[in-house]
């Protein structure tokens, strides 16, 4: 019995460990996520305008002559994938890489992760990469989502790949957490399926389309990528501050079990001992 | 004078969300104005002075660096890379960036990278210069 106390009592003591850990976790989560919060709020607006124009203008555009408009018969696709820079954030990443592989099956595909987890996760599945050097989510500022837009930019025009996708997180509540995955380019593929056969509005392009949209297009892609990184800074914050609730609520939760049978086996012991020293006192 | 919806949108948030009776900005090509009941319409900025006209008649000026304007029926989105009322330009900042960038293209050993990130900022800072004074 001694033995077992023994054991359970330091069973506790690791878990309180354990918790504490937890705990201080999820206390970082949510100041960080207060400040991520804050940045996603700032700068979804510009995401769904953005997002939104270049819908539109798919919808009624009916000037091809841009490359960027049109599909250019390439099949591969390329993905970029926001993820997470560590990991202890539930079921964050691995969601995120769900999303994508279902969206992405059956499809010829290069990738550009963006955050430390994405980057480990496309080595190991030796997908082509096109950079791994924006391995850091959390430090991916506007600058870095126009190299990144220039650079994808090009590859689009020199026809490495034909088609622009974006996997993120997007960032729905404090509780919930929706991994999408959305087209970017070829415009014509920002075109509302259900929307019904609307009157071609016509658009004036100012000085002429090519030229337009050579000049939107790397502004419009940056724009995407850092709302999708401010989005998905959020939910993985979001993610891990859930994850570490539900963790030291679990902790406390054995801790109680464990308190019982270690005052069980303590009761238990004594009454041993006093069974013991009676039958004793009997014999003598 | 009529008016129409105008949304001013950057990356650090929405700007300005209202009517107004005018917007002057510069495009990739030269300035140009809306006023309300334009076409739809689709075109580039480049870095200039802005300004929006309020219903009051007030004029607001800018700085506009990169991004879009469009019109689509009769609602006019701007979408900038920055975009910085004139009371807001740190005008100290902005002439300490033009003096670095000017240095650094003084410089002999300067790439073609380096040449183009200089320019550009020159040109920002000399923009931001413009429209404070």
């Amino acid at each position: 019995m001694a033995a077992n106390m023994k054991a359970v009592k330091l069973r506790i003591k690791s878990v309180q460990s354990t918790m504490q850990i937890t705990k201080a976790m999820e206390l970082v989560a949510s100041s960080k996520l207060r400040r991520a919060k804050e940045r996603s709020d700032n700068c979804r607006p510009y995401f769904r305008e953005m997002y939104k124009t270049l819908s539109s203008i798919a919808n009624s555009n009916n000037d091809f002559s841009s490359v960027f408009t049109k599909d250019n018969g390439v099949e591969k696709v390329c993905y970029i994938v926001i993820g997470g820079d560590r990991g202890l954030a539930g079921g964050y990443n691995s969601n995120l890489f769900k999303a994508m592989e279902a969206d992405a099956k059956g499809k010829e595909i290069c990738v550009l992760p963006i955050g430390k987890k994405a980057v480990e996760y496309f080595k190991r599945r030796k997908a082509e990469i096109i950079t791994e050097s924006f391995g850091e989510t959390a430090s991916v500022h506007v600058a870095d989502c126009f190299e990144i837009a220039n650079l994808l930019c090009r590859e689009y025009k020199e026809g490495t790949c034909g088609k622009i996708k974006l996997v993120y997180t997007e960032f729905v509540s404090m509780l919930s957490q929706q991994p999408h995955a959305v087209s970017l380019l070829p415009i014509v593929d920002l075109k509302n399926e259900d929307a019904k056969e609307v009157i071609r509005d016509l658009i004036i392009y100012e000085p002429d389309s090519t030229d337009v949209f050579n000049a939107i297009v790397p502004e419009y892609l940056a724009g995407v990528i850092y709302g999708g990184v401010c989005d998905s800074l959020a939910s993985e914050q979001a993610a891990r501050r859930t994850a570490m609730e539900s963790a030291t609520s679990n902790a406390e939760e054995m801790i109680e079990q464990l308190n019982l049978h270690y005052n069980r086996a303590r009761q238990a012991s004594i009454t041993q001992e006093i069974t013991e020293i009676v039958g004793g006192a009997e014999g003598l | 004078m009529r008016t129409f919806p105008l949304s001013i949108g950057t990356p650090d948030g929405l700007l300005y969300e209202g009517e107004v009776e005018r917007v002057k900005v510069r495009s990739i090509t030269g300035d140009l104005a809306i006023l309300a009941g334009h076409a739809n319409y689709c075109t580039a900025l480049g870095m200039g002075e802005a300004y929006i006209k309020t219903p009051e008649g007030e004029k607001k000026r800018a700085a506009c660096i990169g991004g879009m304007l469009t019109v689509i029926d009769g609602e006019c989105h701007l979408l900038a890379t920055t975009w910085e009322w004139r009371d807001e330009i740190d005008v100290e900042r902005a002439k300490a960036a033009k003096q670095r960038a000017e240095d650094e293209l003084k410089r002999d050993n300067i790439t073609d990278k380096e040449l183009r990130i200089a320019e550009a900022k020159l040109h920002r800072a000399l923009v931001r210069i413009s429209v404070s004074e």
